[in-house]
């Protein structure tokens, strides 16, 4: 893709229904997370509700299978085995989902990562004793004050995602959806490494990611 | 705490799922020594579910829901229970160690070098332990590619820093540097390379050619 052709700018993701507070012009929702996609996972992990997976399936189903075939050489056919196994992941592991920590779509966007890395890597016949949940975050607990934190500069950070400039959220499309390294992302586009690598670091300021300097 | 973090193109790349695994490896273990890093990881994982929900959705046919939903009885992989991390090490640091530092097989270099290769499948990066004496140093060396080091036990100085536990730090095509373990107690340090270290004093350049890169 090229960045900006597949990325759909309108798009009204499904984690504004909570009530909205401004925080330095920002929405933030406050409290529990309480938007559809959360609630259907706690459905889930609660009552085995399969009418809760089967929206959450058409809501995620069809965006797992544009991050599959996005830039990559899976066959329809692998991109639907990918949405199966994602799709199966998060039924099997939506207990260990927690709405206080993170969004429900951040937790399925680190499922469809993990497991299309590891069907690149069954693909390529990689003999090796580590999955990509391996390499994920372990997770802990943190205090609730700390959650809350962290869980507002994430939606700080998604606010914020829509009005990245094209060139910026161009490169970030290479790398996060097509899984590309810095480098590669470089050589695709044309550009030099330094401004690819400047263009990242200019995206993550705007975005206000918080970064610990070394 | 950990003093020396990634460089924020590596969190970015490692959050979207786009580092080798021997690097992706090393820069989770930081992870498990850092709340600052993780906050940053997190967040960086809100820029990837973001660009994901903009795609333009794909259909998926009625089928592929019908056939998760008759497998949504199979039995969870018993995988999915991570086991507890000891407080020693990071959880995927011990899984792969698979046992205590002594049990592994250490290569010796030099009177204050040993070096322990690890498997991780990953064909261009090198995964090693390097176990340096208290008070001893690496050999000055330079690398002709990209290092990453963890440190997981002791700590070393060289000409750039101090380096602790849980203390990360990523160089490419460095200079010539020559790793010294404080004085304390032997240092234990993770190194993930993409090019075999070259010793540049006259008396361990002999040795380069036995340094040959170890992947896999």
């Amino acid at each position: 893709m090229t960045g900006a052709k597949a990325i759909n700018v309108n798009h009204q993701e499904g984690e504004s229904s909570a009530s909205p507070a401004i925080a330095g012009g920002v929405a933030v929702p406050q409290g529990r997370r309480t938007d559809e996609w959360s609630e259907c996972l706690v459905l889930m992990a609660e009552k085995q509700d399969r009418a809760a997976f089967t929206r959450f399936f058409r809501h995620f189903a069809p965006l797992i299978k544009a991050f599959a075939l996005t830039g990559s050489t899976l066959s329809a056919n692998h991109a639907d085995e990918l949405v199966q196994e994602v799709m199966l992941k998060v039924w099997q592991k939506a207990g260990g989902f927690n709405p206080e920590k993170a969004a429900a779509s951040t937790w399925v966007y680190t499922i469809a990562r993990n497991c299309r890395t590891d069907m690149f890597r069954r693909l390529q016949k990689f003999d090796t004793p580590i999955a990509a949940d391996d390499l994920s975050m372990e997770a802990d607990e943190e205090e609730a004050f700390v959650q809350l934190h962290n869980r507002r500069a994430a939606e700080r950070v998604k606010s914020l995602m829509r009005d990245l400039p094209p060139d910026q959220a161009q490169i970030l499309g290479k790398v996060y959806m097509e899984g590309k390294s810095h480098s590669e992302a470089a050589a695709e586009l044309d550009l030099p490494l330094g401004t690819v690598k400047s263009r990242v670091r200019l995206a993550l300021q705007k975005l206000q990611v918080q970064l610990e300097r070394k | 705490m950990a003093h020396h973090h990634p460089q924020p193109e590596l969190l970015v790349e490692y959050s979207a799922g786009a580092l080798a695994i021997g690097q992706a490896a090393c820069v989770s273990a930081h992870l498990s020594y850092c709340a600052e890093c993780r906050k940053t990881t997190e967040q960086l994982e809100t820029v990837g579910s973001s660009l994901m929900e903009r795609l333009q959705p794909e259909p998926v046919a009625e089928a592929v829901l019908e056939s998760v939903l008759a497998r949504l009885d199979d039995p969870a992989p018993l995988s999915y229970q991570s086991p507890a991390a000891s407080d020693q090490l990071p959880g995927l640091l011990e899984r792969i160690i698979n046992g205590d530092f002594s049990e592994l097989v250490w290569r010796r270099v030099t009177s204050a070098l040993s070096i322990s290769y690890l498997a991780t499948g990953d064909r261009e990066h090198e995964f090693a332990l390097y176990r340096i004496a208290a008070g001893g140093s690496i050999p000055h060396h330079r690398h002709g590619g990209s290092e990453m080091t963890l440190v997981l036990e002791g700590g070393f100085s060289d000409s750039s820093g101090v380096y602790h536990p849980g203390d990360f730090v990523y160089r490419e095509g460095s200079d010539s540097h020559a790793p010294t373990a404080i004085d304390d107690g032997e240092c234990i340090v993770l190194a993930v390379l993409d090019a075999p270290l070259k010793f540049t004093q006259w008396r361990y350049r002999w040795m380069n050619p036995f340094l040959q890169l170890r992947a896999g």
